[in-house]
């Protein structure tokens, strides 16, 4: 430490010490001078400098000792390159902006990747925490898979939730979890304020919050005695609510809030900034945590299967091992329990288990931009080998003088990676603007999207990039350059000298450009094609100018489906008045926004149920969205309790239920003792899931015969005559005017919910086209600076072939043959490649293949006309070469 | 090293003192071109084993005068340490047996 800093001072003093030795060695050399005069030696001065030897050496080689001879050199390598980058200003900004936006697409995308499945869940020992699940081994009991939400879960079968009585075994039987919660969302009527508002909540058991690490910032978390059937009603709240609803009142402990009509202590709030996992990937807030007091009953039904278990792994504890264990545990509860049986509890890192449905989208995606990033490599690798060529000469003499192969080589080096910093830093600007415009049009169902931001990984990626990026595309040119061999490059001076191996460098360039760029090309064709056939998906009703809104009548007021249904009536007969309303629904819930199935069995087959969507519909259900009837009547007004029981299908019922007979008459029932119905008509098939989802068999039942099934009436449809959103306030109104404390929520119309369900979708393509378009932006660069460079070294060539009497016309075949040359390798491997790499968006197609035979026909033509089209304008200027200028030019 | 030691058996010389005494101890069997010692005290200086002054000589003329510093001693005797025992080892070679 002491020598670096005597060196930095000796370093600082440099220009005296020089002066200072110089002087001593003058002294030196007079004293020996002087002596040796003295013992009579001849030309005493001549011989001192002698004995002395080289003074200029030595200096130099004190000096190298003074300093930092080493940073020296490199900043001198730095300034160099500064300067000879600026001496080419096309080169340069061409070089940085192809890096600066290939380096910006990618961490724009890793950003999002790092927020959503990088960065830690904001929980303590987060890789403890694990999700369970259930899944069916063998068949999911009928109207499960129907049910058009079905989801496969990681082990490759049905997924469904846990029952409360697999928490409670589960918690009795295991040893490797500290703790197992259970935990569901639940959504509520807030009424204490002004407008009645819906609120988004969670029941969870008592060690829910101890499991996550969470403590209440204010008061106390739910103890084992709240968490019990007939405790005192008591809530935990958010922040956010804290702040917004209660005024951030410290007091606020023991004030009660009225949820669902019950009035509920509040005993703590949560810290700010808290996210339940729940929260990830859901858009509505979630705020107030309620104990889930299981009941006894509850505990001992292993049949109803409807809430989410998290548990924390203990220490030392793997994944695997936990698995090993529940594998044990459900057999041991498959052979004890008949609803058990054929179902396995899965379990995941929770973080992994909360981002698996937009894992794939979001690896794709990378995926992706990492191929831009080798595009971009790749283009400025062709740049720097054509200047690299350019300066054949120049290194050349330098090498003459005696430069080191390693000095040349670095020389090289410094400056691509000097180009590499400056695309860096401009790709990490252009990163971040791009980062916030995709959190901005980034579908909000993506987990944790709103935490997306630049953190020390992001910046990191990217500097790592730009370093490979800076040493690959510097290496070849520096490789090249260092095997020149001066004496005969100088001897050629002429040009038209060019290396075959650098020829062959760029050629394999430009074909992994064209290659990797169909790839890209590809990918985004057949995610566009998807999109085009899903937007062409008919969904068997008219969306259009229908507002839909959840009115959720809360148990304690509307206990009965009678009370629930006169509600209903009562708002249907004051809407249906209101100008510009054509017709009113209701129903328990509306296409696009949920559903509910069940196992039917009909009078036609003894044999087993079968399984079907069920829904509780008003009269005027069909034509307000716009289901054509096909077979039979429409209900009436007499289809109510104490006339017979009727049911309206769907084709898909029909065809799959009754196949051949005319359905009407027939009877079904969706149980063993559920009342008998009969059919009276049939209606159109609509996709009730969304445009990707699947036609389901579904049954409808009038809402006036609803006293047995488990639907609820809880939703509103108009359809109106101009745009249904200025109707809201007005609906609104007349819900208040039956009951003041009754909220609406989840307004929206049917178009704006098919948009949001395709938004994810949407965001996907959008990414993927916009890469392809700059993917095949710079293969079309590169193949035009290849071809332009090529022709400018054949200038001689040609104009001698043009002297020799080829035509202008064969010139234009010789250049573009070799331009398609380039094209057919690159497209043959880019095809290979897609062939293999599309299997990483498959899940994101929709009615296409991923071999689909004419999006790689398109692509192929789109990409190789382009490239052709880049190629024409060196090739006619090639062929334009006037053989005297071309020949006096050597 | 030699200059070291040669610098121990002195309190403090100028460049050509120490050039001289090197030549005359070792009888002129140890022939080096003389400005190589610049370099040497360059880097000895860096490394802290002495210390130059400047003063003046005896025809009164400006000189820098090197003497060996605490850490330059320790060094040397390491330094010496090691010869000798290469030495001994070498010589112990060369014996015939």
């Amino acid at each position: 430490m002491r020598k670096l800093a005597r060196r930095f001072t000796y370093w600082l003093r440099r220009n005296r010490l020089a002066g200072e030795l110089e002087e001593e060695m003058r002294l030196h050399v007079e004293l020996r001078a002087r002596k040796l005069h003295s013992q009579g030696v001849d030309r005493a001065g001549y011989a001192a400098h002698r004995a002395f030897g080289n003074r200029a050496s030595f200096g130099e080689a004190s000096r190298e000792m003074w300093g930092f001879i080493r940073w020296e050199r490199l900043l001198q390598d730095l300034r160099q390159a500064v300067r000879a980058l600026r001496k080419t200003p096309a080169f340069t900004a061409a070089a940085v902006l192809t890096l600066a936006v290939g380096l910006g697409m990618n961490i724009a995308v890793f950003s999002v990747v790092n927020a959503v499945m990088i960065r830690r869940l904001p929980y303590p020992e987060p890789n403890r925490l694990v999700s369970i699940w259930r899944e069916y081994l063998r068949n999911a009991p009928p109207g499960f898979a129907n049910s058009g939400f079905a989801e496969v879960g990681a082990g490759g079968h049905l997924r469904t939730n846990c029952s409360v009585a697999d928490l409670v075994e589960w918690q009795q039987r295991s040893h490797v979890f500290v703790g197992l919660a259970g935990y569901q969302g639940t959504l509520m009527n807030l009424t204490d304020s002004g407008t009645p508002d819906r609120i988004a909540g969670e029941t969870v058991t008592a060690n829910y919050f101890p499991l996550l690490g969470v403590q209440p910032a204010l008061g106390r978390a739910i103890l084992p005695e709240d968490d019990r059937p007939g405790a005192a009603a008591v809530v935990l709240v958010s922040d956010e609510f804290w702040r917004g609803r209660l005024g951030a009142d410290t007091a606020v402990l023991g004030r009660s809030i009225t949820l669902d009509a019950h009035p509920y202590q509040v005993i703590g709030v949560l810290p700010r900034g808290f996210e339940p996992p729940r929260q990830f990937g859901q858009t509505n807030r979630i705020e107030f945590w309620v104990p889930a007091a299981y009941s006894a009953e509850a505990k001992l039904d292993h049949g109803d299967s409807d809430i989410d278990v998290l548990a924390r792994l203990r220490p030392g504890v793997s994944v695997r091992n936990a698995q090993a264990e529940m594998d044990s545990i459900s057999a041991a509860l498959g052979r004890q329990f008949q609803e058990d049986d054929g179902l396995r509890a899965m379990l995941a890192p929770l973080q992994d288990d909360l981002v698996r449905r937009v894992r794939l989208s979001l690896l794709a995606l990378l995926g992706a931009s990492g191929l831009i990033v080798l595009i971009t490599c790749l283009n400025v690798a062709n740049l720097m080998l054509v200047r690299a060529a350019a300066r054949r000469h120049e290194t050349s003499v330098r090498y003459a003088l005696g430069a080191s192969r390693w000095r040349i080589l670095r020389q090289f080096l410094v400056e691509s990676m000097v180009v590499a910093a400056a695309g860096c830093s401009a790709g990490i600007l252009l990163g971040t603007a791009l980062m916030q415009l995709l959190v901005r049009k980034a579908p909000e169902s993506i987990p944790r999207i709103g935490a997306v931001s630049m953190d020390w990984r992001v910046f990191l990626v990217a500097t790592t990039l730009a370093t490979l990026a800076g040493i690959v595309f510097g290496l070849a040119p520096a490789w090249q350059a260092s095997r020149t061999r001066p004496a005969e490059s100088l001897k050629s001076a002429s040009r038209s000298t060019v290396g075959t191996m650098q020829a062959r460098g760029r050629a394999f360039l430009t074909v992994a450009e064209v290659a990797l760029s169909l790839v890209l090309l590809i990918g985004a064709g057949l995610l566009l094609k998807s999109f085009v056939r899903l937007m062409g998906v008919d969904l068997g009703f008219q969306p259009d100018r229908v507002l839909v809104m959840n009115i959720p009548l809360p148990n304690l007021r509307y206990a009965s489906a009678n009370q629930r249904l006169q509600f209903f009536q009562r708002v249907e007969d004051r809407v249906q008045s209101l100008p510009g309303v054509q017709r009113v629904a209701f129903a328990n819930i509306f296409p696009l926004r949920g559903g509910w199935s069940t196992g039917v069995r009909l009078d036609s087959a003894a044999g087993p149920y079968g399984g079907a969507g069920g829904q509780v519909v008003s009269l005027g259900y069909f034509e307000t969205l716009g289901v054509p009837l096909l077979r039979g009547r429409l209900f009436t007004p007499e289809d109510h309790l104490g006339h017979p029981r009727v049911v309206i299908v769907n084709q898909e019922f029909a065809r799959r239920f009754l196949p051949g007979a005319d359905p009407i008459g027939h009877r079904l029932q969706n149980g063993g003792s559920a009342p008998w119905m009969t059919v009276i008509g049939v209606v159109n098939d609509i996709r009730r899931g969304g445009k990707d989802a699947r036609i389901t068999p579904q049954m409808y039942l009038p809402a006036a015969q609803d006293d047995f099934y488990r639907v609820r009436l809880g939703s509103l449809a108009v359809r109106s005559a101009g745009d249904p959103r200025q109707l809201a306030a007005a609906i609104q109104q007349q819900v208040w005017a039956v009951d003041k404390d009754q909220p609406v929520t989840a307004v929206m119309t049917l178009d704006e919910t098919i948009s949001a369900s395709v938004a994810e979708r949407v965001f996907n393509t959008l990414l993927l086209v916009i890469f392809a378009a700059v993917a095949v932006g710079l293969a079309t660069v590169g193949v035009f600076g290849v071809l332009s460079y090529a022709v400018s070294q054949r200038t001689a060539e040609l104009g001698l072939r043009v002297a020799l009497g080829a035509s202008p016309a064969s010139i234009l075949r010789l250049v573009l043959r070799q331009a398609g040359l380039l094209i057919a390798c690159g497209v043959a491997l880019g095809l290979a490649g897609a062939w293999a790499l599309t299997r990483s968006v498959e899940s994101l197609l929709f009615g296409v293949q991923r071999h689909d035979w004419t999006t790689y026909a398109a692509a192929v033509v789109l990409l190789s006309t382009v490239s052709i089209a880049a190629a024409l304008a060196p090739a006619r200027r090639g062929a334009k070469v006037d053989p005297i200028v071309a020949l006096k030019y050597e | 090293m030699l200059i070291l030691k040669t610098l121990a058996r002195k309190k403090e010389m100028h460049g050509f003192e120490i050039a001289e005494s090197i030549q005359q101890t070792s009888e002129d069997v140890l022939r080096v071109e003389e400005g190589s010692l610049y370099p040497a005290l360059q880097r000895m200086l860096i490394q802290g084993w002495i210390k130059g002054e400047w003063g003046k000589t005896d025809e009164n003329r400006r000189a820098r005068y090197y003497r060996l510093t605490a850490d330059g001693r320790k060094h040397l005797e390491t330094e010496m340490h090691r010869y000798e025992r290469v030495a001994a080892a070498i010589a112990r070679i060369l014996q015939p047996a």
